[in-house]
This record gives C-alpha cells, structure tokens and sequence, in this order.
C-alpha cells in the first residue's frame, strides 16, 4: 500500500553490486583521485575545470554501470530550492547578453548560479563514486599505504588506519543500534505538558537520556572490542591481501592529472 | 546485546579514567575507545547533514569527542578525529568531514577543560580564543582560492539582486530591498570581519552546548560497571603458558567484598581438553583472566613462561560476545587482524577447519552469530596458540550455531598440540572435555536477591479465542526499494493472532523474522500487503503493540528504574504505587524502583522493559529473542513468568527467536519463517531439547 510513494533511501557504505575495471581499481587510486580532481576545482572553479571533472565523473559512472536507482531520491523541497535559486539568479541579470525571440534577457547572474550548482553537484558525486565502488574494507589498509610517507615525520599513521578500520567495522553496529534507540522511543506515549517551559525541559531532558543511552551502549562496545584486541595481543595487520595500486591504477592517476594540468592551463592561459 | 555481567565492579575504579601509558603508541583499550566513539561521532554529524533539517544534531557530535579528551591523551583524540572524518566523508562527502572536524576540535577542548576540573568561565574564554584561531584558519583558506570566493560571492550576490529587484518594482519594499542590497554589498566586501564574528559565535554557541551536554552524559556514565576485563600482561621473555600449576589461587576485586574466585588448585598440561562449570558469579570469568595474565589476590598461578596473550605459541582468548570479537570487515582480514607484519598463516585451511570454506572474502557484517565465533575460533588458531580458552562462547548463538560451535572445539585438542580450555554454563557442552572442573560451590546468588514471584492474577480473564488481534495479508517488505541493493525480506505472509495466543515465530539468520516483528509493532511500514491491529493498519499506530527488543539496553532510555517505567507507560514517575504495581507485574520488587539502569542484570532489564510496555495494557506483546544472553536460571524465570502473564490476564504473547527451547509451553503455535517466506510446519520435536 506504500509501494507508490516509497523514497529511494540513501545506502551507507555498501557498493554497488557487481565488479567492473572502476571497482577493481585500488581504493587508494579513488581516494587520491576524489583528492586531486577536489583541490583542482577548489582552486580554479571554472567552465572549463567543473566540464572536464564531470566528464571523467561521468565516464567513471558509465565504466562501473552504477544504475539510476543508486542515486537516492531527491525531496522536493530541494528541487523548489533550486529553481527558485535559478529565477532570482537570472532576475539579477548581468552581462553577458541572451536574445531570446527579440527580447533581451541577461543571463550572467544564471549563469553564476549555474556554475556554483555545477560544482557542488560534481563534488558531491565523485565522492559518491569512491562509495559506490569501493568495499569498505579496503579503505583503511589504502589509508595505510598511502600514509606511509607520514610515518617518517613521526605521524602515528599506523593508529590511524587501524582506529578507521575499527571505526568502519563498528559504524553499521551503531548505525542498528540508533535505529533501535528511534524505534523504542517511537514506541512510548507523549507526554501532555501543558506549558512551554516544562515541555522545553522536558525535550532537554530526552535529548540527554538518548544520547547517554547510545554513548552508554557505544562505551561497552568499545570495552569489548578492547578486551577483543587485547586477546589478539594488540595491534598488527588490518588486512590479508596486500594493498597497492597496480597498472590500471598509474594508468588512471596519470589521465586525471593529465587532465586537471590540461584544465589549469586552459583556465589560466586562454581564458585568463 | 550488552547486558551487566554481575561480576563486573558496581563503579568504574578512579584509575579508569585516566590510564597512564608510558609508550607512545596507542593501547587496545584506547584504540576501541577512538574508534567506536569515531564511529559514534560521525554517525551523527552524517545524520545531521544527510537528513533534512537535523543540522541541531551536529551539536551532540561533540560529546563523543568530549569524552575521549577527558578520559584519554590527545593521540587517542587525533586518531579518533582521523577516524571519523574519514566516515564522514566517505558517506556524506566534504561538509561530512567538515563537521566532524569541528566536533573533535570544540568536543576535544570541552573535554580537556573538564578532565582539568574547570568550569564554565574557562569554556567561554578558550571558546574565544578557539573561534578566532578557526575563523583565521577559514579566512586563510578563503584568502588563498581566490577564485571559488569570487564564484560563491558572485553567485550569492546575483541571487540577491534579484530579490531585490523583485521587491523594486512593488513601491513599499523598494527602499528596504536597496538598503538591504546595500548591506549584503558591504558585507561581502568586509567579508574577513563577518566571518571572523560567525566562527568566534558559532564556536562560543556550540562549545557551551557541547559543554552542557558531556557534563549531563558524564553525571549519567558514573554507574556504569566496567565490562574490560582483559588486560596485556607485563612480562618478558619466552612464551610458554603451558603447563601451568594453580595452587590455592584466590581473586577479589579490588575494593570488592567477597572473592569472585575462591581459593582453587588446578593444573593444565599440553593437549588436554578441559571444561570449566559453574553459575553465574561463581568464577568462571575471573578463572579465564588469571589463565590469560592476571595475578591472584593469593596463592600462585605457576608457568614455565610468559602467557603470551595472543602470541605466536601462546594463549588465546575467545570471548562471549560474537559481534564484538571480529574485528576484520572481512572474513579473510579478520583472521590475520593483529598478526605481526610479515605472518602469513594458512587462511584457507583454517577457515575450512571451522567450517566456513570459501567465505574468506565474505563481510563479516552479514555473519550469524555462531559464524563469526567461528571465525574468532580461526582467528585465534592463526597464533598457532598452546592454550585456547573460551569463554562462554556458545552463550549468544542458536541451536544450529552451537551445535557447529561444540563440533569445532571437540576435535581441536586431536588436531592440535595446544590446551583447551571451555568455559560453560551448560552441563551439557562439558560433556566432550576430557575432564571437568566444576566451580558451582562457591556459588554467590546476589543476581536472585530482587525477583520476588509474580502476584496472584487480579483479573479473571477468560480468552475468547477467535477475536483477532493481528492480521497480516500477504504482507511482503522489500528494503531499499528501487535501489541496486534492493533486498526482499518478506514475501506474502499471511496470519492471524488472536486474542490470548501464544504465537512463536521461528527462523534461523536473515529469515526476515525481526522485520515481521518491526512490521507487527507498527515501526516498518510493509512494502506490500497489510498488517492490521483491531482492523486498523499497524503503522497508523505504534505502540498498540507492545515489542521488547532482544539489546534491552537500548530500550530503557531513562537513568532511573522508576523513571523508565513511567516514561515507557506513559505515567508520572511520581505515581509510586503504580510503578511498584507496574514492577510487580513482572515479579520485581518494589525496592528496585530507584536503582539505576546499569546496575540491573540482564534478566533484570528484559523485565523492566516488559513492565514499562505492560503498564500501557498493549494488544499484544512481541518479544525479539527473549532468552538471548540470559543464564539458565534467568531464562527459567522470564519463560514461567511470561506464561503465568499470557494464562492468568490472557495476554496475547508472540515470540521471535531462532531457538525453540523451552518455548512450547508459551508458544504452542509455530509459526515457521524462512527466507522471508512463511512454511506452514515445524513441530519442535527433534530440534527441541537444548542445552537449557
């Protein structure tokens, strides 16, 4: 009965099924990718730089065949936001010129806004892409590789990797867990307070009493994922397979620098 | 899932909260802290980026980093902070990252001016100094990319141009839309000086929240026992654990009043296979610590060598929960997690030792219960160890699970040249140890002391058999509907409960049983079919149905026992005659009204739960897993007062569980699940007769 009006919900960390020369690359690649295709467009947010990110994007997209479904469902309201955006934008005018049918329209206020859409939606969907074609246990042995530079400037990068990988194994657990906390509290009456101050207490103290109840469960967690540790007699390997990148990957780090060098230049030199 | 153990220390001990560490390099017990208070962090700064309108929720992402920086050193907080950005970016992208980032740095800083005993004077002044160290940090930034400021402000700006020359063309709003042009102008060129006064305000707002909420959460935390047990002993030299000699070794916690191991002469030589029984509280816990490190209070614990804990040759621990013990996200990582680097065991034998063949690139997060032991079983194989000892591994897994459980651990010793050593609570699975020690005499029944018998039923209810409280049409729920993860959990369940049934639901992992449950208590809404409570669908009104989940932990959201009760019911909790009604219900006594959550038991929990859901009369009660993690006594108990309830006031009970068990007189209906699907069938026989 609620089949029509179902929303695609957003996935956490889970790929999208399947293998394919973007989920085989190695995580460190993607990460590194997201990282330099990010920095590029941080510093030079032109036409040119967000057109030629989207189209690596989009090859990236068509290579692993991640399917329309995996994108979640977009609520309305944003859509409202951003037309209305998109019209004020283009009531504040500015060159250059459009000629519309005989009518004058200035399109460079649009053209702004269109832009800064452009690039948040580039931004958001290449770090989609690490998500959608990457096992979440590959993460952290790729952090370890490519930290590995960090470890002569005494940065304890080995902690870190495993503190993630830790990180990554509990997070589906808490994400039940909060599920749970909602639905039990979903399952009590509401209080009737009559006034707004007791009800404002009120709320303050629910607010406390749920998020002791999760930091209480997330505490004993970690207890026992100390006790856990300490069995295995401390900290060591994170993973089996060995975890470096491999032809496919210079091959890729190569293009996107190509690419982001070819972008700077054209942003800079002809375009000024 | 988590419940008290009854031998835990009621309080934290002081030295809980700041563990001196010499060396550098983090310990296990920090290393689980910064990452599952990380995880914590992060779910909920993605929860307030992801979800419309919850941006208020980043403010609580502070507490978990608050708490790192009072109880533990700043690496532990840098590699949490690490940790939980990288989640956050991983599922939210870059505004993820951003706000944990921000929730180490004010959570960090709250919590280090608690750890240092000051008050809210010095939370304002280091808020200040914060908020402008962060806002030169952003206008650094912004002052370097010059080009995406121009963008943003660009963009902003023809946004408001437009307002306002919408606003001109009506008379009365031209003049304020042109000042307010104005203003917008002005600001953009002072933009350092606005930005500067939002980072000192927004960082001044959201430490004093942040500062509020970790000192209500740490006045609540202070009963909380601890449940770290293990500890790495402080030793040297070769290891060689076995054979090892007990003579009158003795254990008391300390601060503790009685021993929770009484005096005990014991030995362990290679190759043997030995059980170790006992109730709850007798020992059987603290025996396993003093066999992985720990000192006796007195008497001695004799060993050619080092314990070795989880070392090469050593002695290896698997403990009771199975979530917990796996710390690999995949099934091939898990076995190898800890190793030094540069040892390579076989993965493929051992895994097909435990019986799980060809799952090594598996995730680990879609395991049973009785797999991932399993998996912990081959992991702790992998340290090629002379002493394995495990503890009460069999307590949270199904029938099937132990039975494959209990087929692993029978022929180790054979395959083997090591020690097992097999705690229990079930006489039955001391029956394939080569000898058992029994620690039973030196029994201390505390956990006994509050279950009073439930009272005389009031009401005389005689069930009218065929009303119907449930009815489930072809329900059918798929998750992630339209999605590439799509997954089918239930396909055309078709039943009916009516009133005063007794109705178990059976089926193994991913049967789609908890969804059913979720579906009956109104909390999922089916993708398909109905499910009706008095005729109305079920989602239209939760809570008519009353459902107990199996982590009772997490359902008891009030510090307070009475407390809990009235809130779950729906009354004041001043109303003590009914909270002690409301407990008595389900044979608790009175006294207990003011204690505090966790100091209850895990038999405890689970009734105080059933009582707060009781008070509010339910149509029905479900009941996920009900016995799981309970001790046989516990279980006996919630089983007769369950059916003592569903016979004398005529409640309609539907039970959830992987185990029949002891469920026959409770639940003489069976419902079979499997894979989603409803088999008519299942008479207990054959599967019945476990361990309890």
């Amino acid at each position: 009965m609620t089949a029509a009006r179902q929303r695609r919900p957003v996935v956490l960390l889970r790929p999208v099924p399947g293998s394919s020369v973007i989920h085989r690359l190695w995580a460190g690649t993607k990460l590194l990718v997201v990282f330099v295709i990010s920095l590029t467009l941080a510093f030079y947010p032109g036409w040119v730089p967000i057109g030629l990110a989207a189209t690596l994007v989009a090859i990236a997209i068509g290579l692993a065949r991640i399917p329309r479904g995996a994108v979640p469902s977009i609520p309305r309201w944003l859509w409202i936001l951003v037309l209305l955006g998109a019209v004020t934008a283009t009531l504040g005018g500015g060159e250059p010129l459009l000629r519309l049918w005989s009518v004058d329209v200035e399109v460079g206020g649009l053209l702004k806004f269109l832009r800064f859409t452009a690039l948040s939606i580039v931004l958001l969907a290449l770090g989609a892409m690490v998500s959608w074609t990457t096992n979440v246990a590959d993460v952290a042995p790729a952090v370890a590789t490519l930290g590995r530079p960090l470890r002569a400037l005494r940065f304890p990068v080995d902690d870190w990797a495993v503190t993630l990988a830790l990180a990554l194994r509990a997070f589906p657990m808490l994400v039940d867990e909060f599920r749970l906390l909602y639905a039990a509290r979903r399952l009590r009456p509401r209080p009737v307070l009559a006034d707004g101050r007791s009800r404002r207490r009120r709320w303050l103290a629910e607010v406390v009493d749920l998020l002791a109840a999760g930091v209480t469960v997330a505490l004993r967690r970690a207890d026992e994922m100390g006790d856990a540790i300490t069995a295995r007699g401390g900290t060591g390997q994170i993973s089996a397979a060995p975890s470096r990148p491999g032809r496919a990957d210079w091959v890729t780090l190569g293009i996107v620098v190509v690419v982001c060098v070819a972008a700077v230049v054209v942003e800079i030199r002809v375009l000024g | 899932m988590t419940w008290t153990r009854p031998e835990a220390l009621p309080e934290r001990p002081a030295g809980r909260l700041r563990e001196p560490r010499p060396q550098r390099s983090l310990s296990p017990v920090e290393i689980a802290q910064a990452a599952v208070m990380g995880a914590l962090s992060a779910a909920l700064a993605i929860v307030s980026v992801v979800v419309p309108f919850a941006g208020g929720i980043s403010l609580l992402a502070t507490v978990p980093m608050g708490l790192l920086g009072y109880r533990y050193r700043l690496r532990v907080l840098i590699a949490s902070t690490f940790a939980a950005s990288t989640v956050a970016f991983l599922i939210a992208g870059i505004s993820g990252f951003m706000v944990v980032v921000n929730c180490a740095y004010v959570g960090g800083l709250t919590g280090i001016i608690k750890r240092r005993g000051r008050g809210t004077p010095t939370v304002i002044a280091v808020s200040l100094i914060a908020g402008t160290l962060f806002g030169l940090v952003i206008i650094g930034l912004l002052a370097v990319l010059v080009r995406l400021r121009t963008l943003t402000f660009q963009a902003m700006t023809a946004n408001v141009d437009g307002v306002v020359s919408v606003m001109s063309a009506f008379e009365p709003f031209r003049q304020p839309a042109e000042d307010a042009r104005h203003v917008f102008g002005l600001a953009l060129d002072y933009w350092p000086v606005l930005l500067m006064s939002y980072a000192i305000f927004s960082i001044m707002l959201v430490s004093l929240v942040g500062w509020w909420a970790l000192s209500r959460v740490l006045d609540r935390l202070r009963g909380i026992p601890d449940v770290h047990k293990l500890g790495t002993p402080d030793e040297t030299g070769t290891v060689a654990p076995l054979p090892v000699r007990l003579d009158q070794a003795r254990f008391r916690y300390p601060g503790a009043d009685h021993d929770a191991l009484r005096p005990l002469s014991l030995s362990i030589d290679a190759g043997e296979h030995i059980a170790v029984t006992g109730a709850n509280g007798s020992g059987k816990t603290t025996l396993m610590l003093l066999l992985a490190g720990r000192r006796p209070t007195s008497g001695s614990i004799r060993r050619p060598g080092a314990v070795g804990l989880g070392r090469a040759g050593g002695t290896a621990v698997v403990m009771q929960h199975p979530e917990s013990q796996v710390l690999g996200t995949r099934v091939a990582d898990d076995v190898v997690w800890g190793l030094p680097p540069g040892a390579r065991p076989d993965i493929a034998t051992l895994l097909e030792e435990v019986g799980l063949a060809g799952m090594a690139e598996r995730d680990t997060g879609g395991l049973s219960g009785g797999e991932l032991q399993r998996l912990a079983v081959a992991a702790a194989l992998a340290r090629r160890p002379a002493l394995l000892i495990a503890d009460e591994i069999t307590s949270m897994v199904d029938q099937r699970g132990r039975d494959a459980l209990l087929g692993v651990l029978s022929g180790l010793t054979d395959r083997h040249r090591m020690a097992l050593v097999h705690i229990t609570h079930y006489d039955s699975e001391a029956g394939i140890a080569d000898r058992t020690v029994s620690l039973s005499e030196s029994t201390d029944n505390k956990v006994m002391v509050a279950q009073a018998a439930p009272p005389a039923p009031t009401v005389n209810h005689a069930p009218a058999k065929s009303v119907p409280v449930l009815q489930l049409r072809d329900v059918g729920h798929e998750y992630g509907c339209g999605t590439p993860w799509a997954k089918t959990a239930l396909r055309d369940v078709s039943f009916t409960v009516s009133e005063g049934d007794g109705v178990l639901i059976h089926g193994g992992n991913g049967s789609g049983k908890s969804t059913l449950a979720w579906v009956m208590a109104g909390l999922t809404a089916p993708t398909a079919g109905a499910c009706l409570v008095r005729g109305k669908p079920a989602h239209e009104q939760v809570g008519q149905v009353a459902i107990a989940f199996q982590a009772a932990r997490l359902q008891l959201l009030r510090s307070r026992v009475d407390l809990e009760v009235a809130s779950a019911a729906g009354f004041s909790p001043h109303e003590t005659d009914r909270v002690v009604a409301a407990l008595a219900a389900v044979g608790l006594d009175g006294s207990l009204a003011r204690r505090r959550i966790d100091q209850l038991s895990g038999g405890q929990m689970r009734r105080v739960v059933i009582a707060g859901l009781l008070a509010r009369r339910p149509q029905a009660l479900i009941l996920d897993e009900p016995l799981a993690g309970l001790d046989a006594d516990s279980q006996q108990g919630l089983l007769r007062l369950l059916t003592g309830l569903r016979r004398d006031t005529g409640l309609t009970v539907v039970v959830i569980s992987h185990d029949f068990a002891g469920l026959q007189e409770l639940c003489p209906r069976i419902l079979h699940l499997d894979r989603g699907i409803l088999t008519p069938s299942a008479e207990p026989s054959g599967v019945s007769g476990g361990p309890a």
